[in-house]
């Protein structure tokens, strides 16, 4: 089990009345499969991904990333444990803007201390079709190109899942096709779990399992 | 890995740009700083060099009888060398000609500092040596006056002795009250064979100390103790020479305008470093993504943090050295030597102000990045922690460090600090008034009521954009006029047609003489100024005697460039009564009404204090710490000085007086006028070159805080452009806005450069405040004009890019 999600909850404290903004979600997910989150917006989806992903804590409820109680681990060790364990990929690309499409790339792997960096970057940065492109700054890489510059990082720290919150969101439906292609291939050739946030039913339909969250909650 | 990273970061971050606010005013306020440390520093030791040789040594004991001669030998000196010397007046024959002249005996330990300069038929030379027994030096008015060659005799009273070379240069030119006359130097082995000394004859014996300053000081103070009636020590503090005193207020003001372009360039420093937060509030939040500790982060930061520190200490102390080393080649002329290298001081202060704007206007904000929240990554808007109450904080105690740092007196910066902080505060809540309300719409139909609804409803950011301004434009003001105070009192000091001559010695006779050969060539003489040594004595129970042989003279007028400052000067119903200046009033604690005596020659007169004088002693005329009223000194016989300005192209004039009068000394000060005008000129330009780079440093934060401002406007320039709003309509309404922002700045920038040259002046630096009134007109102005500038170079930015790469980022 990778992931094991229950009796979730996320309260935000607006002005002076409290918002439940996910509750009660509970859901589990294997090794190498992969999670659809659909939803209307506002229902909570990049909350939940938030929470899975260790980058926000849930109001009560638990989540155990390979095993690991994320619940009870603080902000450092969190961090550790994305580090280890998780790959993103994000709707807005989340690239920095300072460092080339290959230093992107081999961040990750940087911060890890893994043994080649560069070999393994430029391995997927060739994957996602971009080797001619590693020196370019993300300013000079269309959104196509920076989502799958992104996707090469996700993919590059070999995590043991991946989060994508809406990762087609900024592009045309062309693009879009290729940068789900891109993620369900890649992630066969690798046994990490995925989980994505979208709209897009196809894309959510390829994946082995679905959740559908309605004001914060999971409906069946 | 973090090592590469941060330089990886860094490095691009700077070739980008995005850090060229922060690095220029980082690089500009240390170039300031370790400019403006290293010169003065030098400046200060090569005068107090300077000082030294010119007094001949560290200590001076100058008495007129010789009775402190067993005190000095008792003296165990260690590592202090000292020398004696006597000075007296004489009339010198050569076998045509007679003169009086000064002549100065020196032991065989002179000079105690330097070397001289001496001319003979085999030209130029140096010594630091005595002349030999039996031998005299004089110099080159008087041995033209005495119509000598090298190796002709003179008789000096009763001795024969042989003139061998001409003084072009001596050390210790501070020597007693014939200094002015012709000088001779002769061996002290000789004096006795003169017989020119008699018991009640003026002499003056001078005992010169030169050491480390500890012994110094102990000498001192067992002199101070054995010192008599009319002894007088003289140390190096008491320089109050006028270039002593011209290089003492440049210095002041060199500070002042160092200062003012480091707290310019430390609030540039903050708004640059609230934009670089701004910007990696994205890239915190995906490191934190990737799993990157909050340690690794902060070490992260610390890194690029350190390089900009080495970057901008390294860059700005090579430009401060370049801006030092260009004011010691403009003031080179005037030292003779090499000057000293500086000390360790200035790099020490130089680090310490890249220490505290670091700290102070940069980590805070960077600290505030680590709390970033890495959710960013899923919610763009997600709130950054705004906080900026501990920020603003921080920032304040830099300020008051830094205020502390330069000023070295807590009070003064407290009260700087408090009113900076008064002000601010006041300012901004007034701007924030005086925007009034928002109407709902953004007015887009006309550019006019686009500005000024943009104007209100910004109105939080445009009041700290406004006192940024102000700030600016004010202090640029403040610096401005201190500057044109400074040198218009130097301007003032020295007319075109101060005296250029003294005559001293003038007996009664001549002076009638005088009067009417004055006449004859319209040469307009100052009063002659009826001159006698006396001592004072305060009648208390104690009997204090106040140490001192005064150069005392009387007169009904009050002199020129006199100014009374307690008390009345004598007037038709007050026939008594003395005027003494103000170092004199404050060093023997005298207040007006306090009984003295007087003694002149063997009389005493008993009389009181009438009026306190505020003396400019820059003025070429003769100055007098002490004035009597004339019916004192009735029976008092007196010689007098007068001095008289002769155009350089009329000097036979002189030469004549001379020949007509031969008693009378008559020695010209021309070169010494042109000296201090000559460094006057250049301290000018040194002077300049402060304003100018404080100036750049406003200018500097008043684009950053354009800039700041201009970040928000792009994406609504954008938007409006996008919904069909023409640029011009944007660009006029832009321009409208900041010149309104720039005169409001401008026209508060003047009312602080007001209070602050009032607080500067009287409070600071001690004169009377001198105000521009043109300051009114220059500050609006120049804000309209320079804000107005910058705007439209920064809108013609964004004007070039289209609304869909602005909408993109
Ligand atoms: N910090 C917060 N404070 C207040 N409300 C919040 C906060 N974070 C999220 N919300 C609210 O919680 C709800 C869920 O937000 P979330 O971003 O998870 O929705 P989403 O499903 O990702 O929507 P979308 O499809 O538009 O991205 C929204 O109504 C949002 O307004
Ligand atoms: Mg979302």
């Amino acid at each position: 089990m990778i992931l094991e999600v229950n009796k979730l909850r996320k309260e935000v404290s607006s002005g002076d009345s409290e918002l439940t903004i996910l509750d009660d979600v509970s859901f589990s997910l294997e090794e190498g499969q992969s999670l659809a989150i659909t939803g209307p917006s506002g229902s909570g989806k990049s909350t939940l991904l938030g929470l899975l992903a260790g980058l926000d804590t849930a109001t009560s409820g638990e989540i155990y990333l390979d095993e690991v109680g994320l619940h009870k681990l603080d902000e450092e060790d969190r961090a550790i444990l994305r580090k280890e364990k998780v790959g993103f990929v994000f709707q807005s690309f989340e690239l920095l803007p300072s460092l080339t499409a290959l230093e992107n790339v081999m961040l990750p792997s940087e911060l890890k201390s893994e043994d080649n960096p560069k070999e393994n970057a430029e391995y997927f940065l060739n994957r996602v079709g971009l080797s001619e492109r590693e020196h370019h700054y993300p300013n000079q890489l269309s959104g196509g190109e920076q989502q799958r510059v992104a996707i090469a990082r996700a993919f590059a720290c070999s995590a043991k899942i991946l989060f994508a919150d809406e990762p087609t969101g900024n592009l045309d439906p062309k693009n879009g096709q290729v940068i789900s292609d891109l993620l369900f291939e890649v992630n066969s050739e690798t046994d990490n779990a995925l989980v994505i946030v979208t709209h897009d039913l196809e894309l959510a339909n390829r994946c082995d399992k679905r959740i559908d969250l309605k004001l914060g909650r999971i409906v069946e | 890995m973090l090592l590469s990273l941060s330089l990886k970061l860094f490095t691009r971050e700077v070739r980008s740009g995005y850090l060229t606010s922060m690095l220029a005013s980082l690089i500009l306020a240390i170039t300031i700083v370790s400019g403006i440390s290293l010169f003065t520093d030098r400046l200060e030791q090569a005068l107090n060099t300077e000082t030294e040789e010119f007094l001949g040594g560290k200590l001076k004991f100058e008495s007129n009888q010789n009775s402190i001669k067993a005190v000095i030998e008792d003296l165990e000196l260690e590592e202090t060398s000292h020398m004696e010397m006597v000075l007296f007046a004489s009339v010198i024959f050569s076998d045509d000609e007679m003169q009086l002249s000064s002549v100065k005996a020196v032991d065989n330990y002179y000079p105690l500092i330097g070397e001289l300069e001496l001319k003979n038929s085999a030209g130029l030379f140096k010594v630091s040596s005595n002349p030999e027994p039996g031998t005299v030096w004089m110099d080159e008015r008087l041995q033209n006056l005495l119509l000598l060659d090298y190796g002709d005799e003179i008789f000096l009273g009763d001795a024969k002795l042989i003139f061998t070379a001409t003084i072009i240069y001596e050390p210790d030119r501070a020597s007693g009250n014939f200094a002015f006359a012709p000088k001779t130097i002769m061996n002290m082995l000789d004096v006795e064979s003169t017989n020119v000394i008699q018991p009640g004859s003026r002499v003056e014996y001078n005992y010169l100390f030169n050491g480390p300053d500890e012994e110094i000081v102990k000498i001192k103070e067992k002199l101070e103790k054995e010192k008599e009636n009319g002894d007088d020590i003289e140390t190096l503090s008491e320089d109050t020479s006028s270039l002593g005193r011209t290089v003492d207020r440049s210095e002041n003001f060199f500070l002042l305008g160092g200062l003012i372009a480091v707290l310019l360039s430390a609030c540039t420093i903050g708004i640059a470093s609230q934009r670089f937060t701004r910007r990696h509030v994205g890239y915190v939040a995906i490191l934190k993504t990737l799993g990157m500790t909050t340690f690794q982060i902060k070490a992260l930061y610390f890194l690029l943090f350190l390089y900009t520190t080495l970057l901008t200490l390294a860059v700005g102390l090579s430009l401060g050295w370049l801006l030092q080393s260009n004011f010691i080649n403009l003031m080179s002329s005037y030292f003779p030597t090499e000057l000293p290298v500086p000390s360790i001081y200035p790099l020490f202060v130089t680090c310490l102000t890249a220490l505290i704007c670091q700290f102070g206007f940069i980590y805070p904000h960077i600290l505030k990045l680590l709390s970033v929240s890495p959710m960013r990554v899923l919610k763009d808007d997600i709130a950054f922690n705004q906080e900026t109450i501990p920020v603003f904080f921080i920032g304040a105690i830099a300020f008051l460090f830094l205020l502390y740092l330069y000023t070295n007196q807590l009070t003064l910066s407290l009260i700087i600090f408090l009113g900076v902080v008064g002000f601010s505060l006041a300012g901004i809540g007034l701007i924030y008034l005086l925007l009034g309300k928002s109407e709902t719409g953004l007015g887009a139909s006309s550019s006019l009521k686009l500005a000024l609804s943009e104007l209100r409803r910004r109105k939080l950011g445009n009041s700290f954009q406004i006192f940024a301004f102000t700030i600016a434009i004010g202090l640029s003001l403040i610096t401005f006029s201190a500057s044109k105070n400074l040198l218009g009192s130097w301007q003032g000091s020295i007319p075109d047609d101060s005296p250029n001559n003294f005559a001293i010695n003038i007996t009664d006779e001549d002076k009638n003489g005088m009067e009417s050969f004055f006449k004859e060539n319209q040469i307009n003489p100052t009063p002659f100024f009826p001159v006698t040594n006396a001592t004072i004595e305060r009648e208390e129970e104690d009997q204090e005697l106040i140490d001192r042989n005064f150069n005392i003279t009387w007169i009904d007028q009050l002199p020129e460039q006199n100014e009374i400052s307690d008390g009345a000067w004598f007037s038709d119903d007050v026939i008594n009564g003395l005027s003494i200046s103000e170092s004199i009033a404050e060093r023997y604690n005298l207040k007006i009404g306090d009984k003295v005596f007087l003694k002149v020659n063997e009389e005493i007169i008993g009389t009181y204090i009438q009026s306190v004088r505020r003396v400019n002693w820059d003025s070429f005329s003769p100055n007098f710490f002490v004035i009597g009223h004339p019916s004192l000194f009735k029976n008092v016989t007196s010689n007098y000085i007068t001095s008289f300005y002769i155009p350089t192209e009329r000097q036979q004039v002189a030469a004549e007086l001379m020949r007509e009068f031969r008693t009378v000394s008559v020695f010209s000060i021309e070169e010494l006028i042109d000296q201090v005008k000559e460094i006057i000129g250049q301290v000018t330009k040194a002077l300049n070159s402060i304003l100018l780079l404080t100036c750049l440093s406003a200018i500097f934060l008043a684009f950053s805080a354009l800039q700041d401002g201009f970040s928000v406007r792009k994406h609504q320039s954008a938007i409006l452009r996008t919904l069909g709003a023409s640029n011009s309509l944007i660009k006029s309404s832009a321009l409208i806005e900041f010149a309104l922002l720039g005169v409001i700045s401008g026209t508060l920038g003047s009312l602080l450069a007001y209070g602050g040259i009032y607080f500067i002046e009287t409070k600071v630096f001690e004169t009377t405040a001198n105000f521009y009134p043109e300051i009114w007109i220059m500050g609006p102005l120049i804000g309209l004009f320079v804000v107005s500038v910058l705007c439209f170079y920064l809108i013609n930015g964004i004007i070039k890019q289209s609304p869909k790469e602005l909408l993109m980022r």
